[in-house]
């Protein structure tokens, strides 16, 4: 009877102690660590370095926000009612969401304007999209775009070019740069001639990055 | 029989018995009354419970299609609420945190010149909707209080209504919101939807984010 009574505790323990472990295991496998950022104007050149608004993910919270009215960056870009919203949940990793929104956009004295500007990067474990983004009465050096294709680029004579809905797939997750651009000048030979151009300064309005990895 | 074997049956007779008291349907976990039928969200439990993330709607219509751009028919949000299963002296589900970041982009609900802003001030109850079949995940009624950022005006009582009905987010998660009582400049504001445009009357199907529900936290 005794042995009969230490068999019966063996094939108890062997039933539900995997089942313990499997679930525990499976949770620590599955438990990931979102990111989560956006912003409404980035400039970066030798000369200005600005980011306004913006939002981070911080360890411990689950949403970040911030907003600004009205956003001035030099004589290089204007933009109105920005908002930058990020959400996560670094408990569990199970996803992150970012968004930021602006109104009326000027970049470089009207070069490029458009009058509504959203990004948004959603990341799972399983999925990473920029569904939700949308650019609207976009105008690029005179000529209207509307709804541009992802990483659609256009060149801006004297000026470098941009990349409209630019989405940069990323480690567990997407970025995206709703309008990015890249500020060049020629690089000329002894003669004057140009024999290539250089980064100067990036300019970005509209970015939201998320992933869980 | 041995001791342990009778240990072991009662202890999983017993075991059988707290689950399923857990999973009972408690009529009592009611929010406070607002006023207004919860149409689809008619019944709820108290329990654990966290829904996470953000999202775009592109209301009205509300549907999975996003509206053209230019219209600025769209509203975007931040949100997630805590809840322990606990109810207050009241018979209140209440929540443990909660937060919720609203942006209404359409012309018409411009507030002093810009899109009106929501911004929860407390998230009070939150309780687990159980007949929302279609919000497969999870599906969620919370509220609380709030304050306009255009105007300063606060203590405005919402309602929420949060379903997740898988991945992606996209063209099947749903959300809406209620505000109780009057907006200043505005008067009475919702965002909520009929039931052939989302997975579960009222919400409005997210264009763009996600809603991640959790059962426990």
């Amino acid at each position: 009877m005794k042995n009969e009574s230490i068999r019966a505790a063996i094939r108890f323990a062997g039933l539900v102690l995997p089942l313990t472990w499997t679930s525990g295991s499976l949770a620590a496998q599955m438990r990931a660590t979102p990111q989560a950022s956006a912003y409404g104007v980035s400039v970066s050149t030798a000369t200005v370095n600005q980011t306004s608004p913006a939002a981070v993910l911080p360890a411990g919270e689950m949403m970040a926000t911030d907003q600004a009215n009205d956003v001035t960056v030099a004589d290089l870009v204007t933009a109105q009612n920005a908002f930058a919203i990020v959400n996560g949940d670094l408990s569990d990793g199970s996803g992150a969401v970012s968004t930021a929104t602006l109104g009326a956009v000027n970049i470089l004295n009207g070069l490029i304007t458009a009058d509504g500007v959203v990004a948004m990067a959603s990341s799972t474990v399983e999925n990473a999209n920029a569904e939700g983004s949308s650019l609207a009465s976009l105008v690029v050096n005179g000529v209207a775009l509307d709804d541009p294709a992802p990483n659609t680029r256009v060149d801006l004579p004297g000026t470098g070019y941009v990349v409209l809905n630019e989405q940069i797939p990323t480690s567990g997750g997407i970025t995206v740069n709703m309008i990015h651009v890249v500020l060049q000048q020629p690089v000329l030979d002894l003669l004057g001639g140009v024999i290539g151009y250089q980064t100067i300064g990036n300019i970005i309005v509209g970015s939201a990055t998320s992933s869980v990895y | 029989m041995s001791p342990l074997r009778s240990l072991a049956g009662v202890t999983a007779i017993g075991a059988i018995a707290l689950i399923a008291a857990s999973c009972e349907a408690n009529r009592q976990a009611l929010a406070p009354t607002m006023g207004a039928p919860r149409f689809h969200f008619f019944e709820f439990q108290c329990q654990p419970l966290k829904m996470t993330g953000g999202g775009r709607i592109d209301y009205p219509p509300g549907t999975a299609d996003k509206n053209p751009p230019a219209s600025h028919e769209y509203e975007t949000f931040g949100a997630h609420v805590m809840a322990s299963g606990q109810f207050d002296q009241n018979g209140v589900c209440v929540a443990d945190k909660g937060a919720l970041e609203w942006v209404d982009h359409r012309p018409e609900m411009r507030v002093n010149g810009s899109p009106l802003n929501l911004h929860a001030t407390s998230v009070t109850f939150a309780e687990l909707a159980v007949d929302a079949p279609h919000c497969t995940d999870g599906a969620v009624h919370w509220g609380g209080t709030l304050r306009v950022q255009n105007t300063g005006q606060e203590n405005l009582h919402f309602e929420v209504f949060d379903c997740d009905a898988g991945e992606p987010g996209v063209g099947q998660d749903g959300f809406a919101i209620r505000v109780i009582e009057p907006i200043d400049g505005i008067g009475h504001y919702e965002v909520t939807c009929e039931p052939d445009v989302s997975p579960a009357e009222p919400t409005c199907t997210l264009t763009g984010g996600n809603r991640q529900f959790h059962p426990t936290h």
